[in-house]
């Protein structure tokens, strides 16, 4: 497949000495969804922001879909989507005008009912955000992401802080992204979820990628070093017991 | 359409929408000033009884004549002809609130040239409201006569003469101070609020994340703020003038530049403060300490006469005064821009002086 992203030696050392990223090398191919995965503080999204032009760049390189980011940050925001940790958004605006409005910032045209449709959120045109559950201003963060048709979005712990159904309704909707050949890049707490979604992931610790592989090659490097688990590993797990009783039908 | 543009106008169509959305927004804006310029305007109540007018005339040319009767047809004014010093007496008593005399030499023609001449108007001190708008008639009505005459320099004057201090109502007074008041909350509390918990909340950080220079958000939170005010100071006009007889004597353009030079100062102060800010928390406290001596200090409800020498100096120089002062000769006197050289050196100081802080101190995280 080809490569959509080339991360080089890339590092962050902010004004206070802080050495967020350590020289972080690795590459995102085209229409894969990749994990970033790390206990906090790992620099996890200080990487995100700097791959998306957000934040400047200490030294290394970014090649997204072939631009420099550091040379054309505005250029690569116009390409691609990006959903940030704590996603706010104006207030007092409805569901279709904060669409349109992020459509009219790329230059973009969109049909805001199809796109709310996608996320499912059909019913909620004539919400404000505030009036959302957690599990649909999630959605509608991803449906802002979209606006500009995206070679690539950025989804900073998308699922952070959500019911186990919702949660299950959002990894369908990154799923269902992807099915679309849209390439995801996505920092996660959760390991089931990054099972589920992930192609490959990269495990973050004190600024440094410290493992990178698909998730089944990574457990069996584990299980090959002679891990043996603490306890013995049920074949379901409460989560599941949770879905059992609970089904999977969403709650907002 | 140029995307900037387009982004432009995206970010000021949303910040108008949030704006007339936010009701303690409208409330504060519209609302607290009009009610604000209602008290006083009933607490002066300028609108009396008709204005007693003592006319003595001592021309005979058509011209005097023509003024007469454009004085007669005036509604406010109750025209009674007698004698200069029978109406002298009368003013003096307080039967009538103004004297009108009309020179000899008026619309009289001197080697074929009109004659320079001076109606004099003397008005009661007790009523000066009523002295000081039949006054501002008085100069229409001359200033008409005057451009009939010729195109040539003026020659035909009023010159008014009777109250030394206080000739003017306190409402024509108070209402370019109500507006400038209004004019530095919204620059002041109605962006610093409102643009450091978009910062706060991550807002603006959603729209750092798109191709779209944050900066062009601050232009359109800017465009609507300005919008706001000028509307604000429409509707003040607008109900001022309906309601309680407010008198503009000047140039509306020149009235609304000068708005526009005050919400530019206050909304640096306000962007300079929202820029600084980390949250609401910081806001309130700086934002207060810089309105509330600029309210009290500037002349806004009272004058500034009263003030020790020291004090009048310091605040001499406040934006807000700059503001008030230059509204209110443009209002109350007619003044020209070019007549308030001191007030727009000042304001485009500030202008200046506001913008290099703000830029100096924001931080857009």
């Amino acid at each position: 497949m080809p490569v959509i992203l080339e991360v080089n030696n890339l590092t962050k050392t902010y004004p206070n000495g802080v050495n967020a990223v350590k020289g972080i090398s690795f590459s995102v191919n085209k229409g894969e969804v990749f994990g970033i995965l790390g206990p906090n503080g790992a620099g996890k999204t200080t990487t995100l922001e700097m791959i998306e032009g957000l934040r400047p760049i200490t030294s290394g390189t970014v090649l997204l879909d072939g631009i420099k980011t550091e040379e054309q940050p505005y250029l690569i925001k116009q390409r691609v989507g990006i959903q940030l940790q704590s996603s706010a958004f104006f207030q007092n605006l409805k569901l279709t005008e904060l669409l349109e409005m992020f459509a009219d910032l790329y230059g973009a045209k969109i049909n805001s009912a199809e796109l709310l449709a996608d996320v499912g959120l059909q019913d909620k045109a004539g919400f404000l955000v505030k009036n959302l559950s957690g599990g649909q201003k999630q959605r509608f963060s991803i449906a802002t992401t979209l606006v500009n048709k995206p070679v690539m979005i950025f989804l900073d712990e998308p699922t952070t802080g959500l019911d186990p159904q919702a949660r299950r309704n959002l990894w369908e909707l990154i799923a269902q992204i992807k099915s679309r050949g849209t390439t995801v890049i996505l920092t996660t707490h959760y390991m089931e979820e990054a099972s589920f979604l992930c192609g490959r992931v990269a495990i973050m610790d004190d600024g440094k990628i410290v493992a990178l592989d698909t998730p089944d090659q990574l457990i069996k490097q584990l299980l090959a070093k002679g891990f043996v688990p603490h306890t013995e590993v049920p074949p379901a797990t409460l989560e599941d017991v949770f879905i059992d009783l609970t089904g999977k039908t969403l709650r907002d | 359409m140029n995307q900037n543009t387009r982004s432009f106008l995206a970010l000021t169509k949303a910040s108008l929408k949030m704006y007339y959305r936010n009701k303690g927004a409208i409330i504060f804006t519209l609302l607290i000033p009009v009610a604000l310029l209602s008290i006083f305007g009933f607490l002066s109540s300028g609108r009396g009884p008709r204005i007693q007018v003592g006319l003595t005339n001592k021309a005979t040319t058509e011209m005097a004549q023509q003024f007469v009767a454009a004085l007669k047809s005036v509604e406010a004014f109750n025209i009674r002809e007698t004698t200069e010093t029978d109406a002298a007496t009368e003013l003096g008593k307080g039967d009538i609130d103004l004297q009108v005399i009309i020179p000899e030499n008026f619309g009289k023609n001197e080697d074929g040239k009109p004659m320079a001449s001076t109606i004099q108007t003397r008005f009661n001190k007790g009523k000066p409201q009523s002295g000081h708008m039949a006054n501002m008639v008085i100069v229409q009505i001359v200033t008409g006569l005057d451009k009939k005459v010729t195109n040539a320099p003026t020659v035909l004057d009023v010159k008014s003469e009777g109250v030394a201090v206080n000739n003017l109502g306190y409402f024509d007074f108070i209402l370019p101070g109500i507006l400038s008041m209004s004019i530095m909350q919204l620059g002041i509390f109605g962006v610093a609020f409102s643009f450091v918990a978009m910062k706060a909340s991550g807002a603006l950080r959603r729209i750092q994340a798109t191709p779209v220079h944050p900066v062009y958000f601050v232009f359109a939170q800017a465009t609507v703020r300005l919008l706001v005010t000028l509307s604000t100071a429409v509707i003040l006009l607008i109900f001022g003038t309906y309601f309680f007889g407010f008198h503009m004597v000047g140039s509306y353009v020149n009235f609304f530049l000068v708005c526009i030079f005050g919400i530019l100062i206050f909304l640096g102060i306000g962007f300079a403060i929202a820029g600084w800010a980390r949250d609401e928390t910081q806001v309130a406290p700086v934002a207060n300490l810089i309105q509330l001596p600029l309210l009290l200090l500037s002349g806004i409800f009272f004058s500034r006469e009263g003030f020790p020498t020291w004090l009048k100096t310091i605040t001499d120089y406040s934006p807000l005064t700059y503001v008030s002062h230059a509204l209110r000769k443009i209002a109350n006197e007619g003044a020209g821009l070019t007549e308030l050289p001191m007030d727009m050196i000042g304001m485009g100081v500030w202008v200046i002086l506001v913008y290099i802080i703000a830029v100096k101190l924001f931080r857009w995280e």
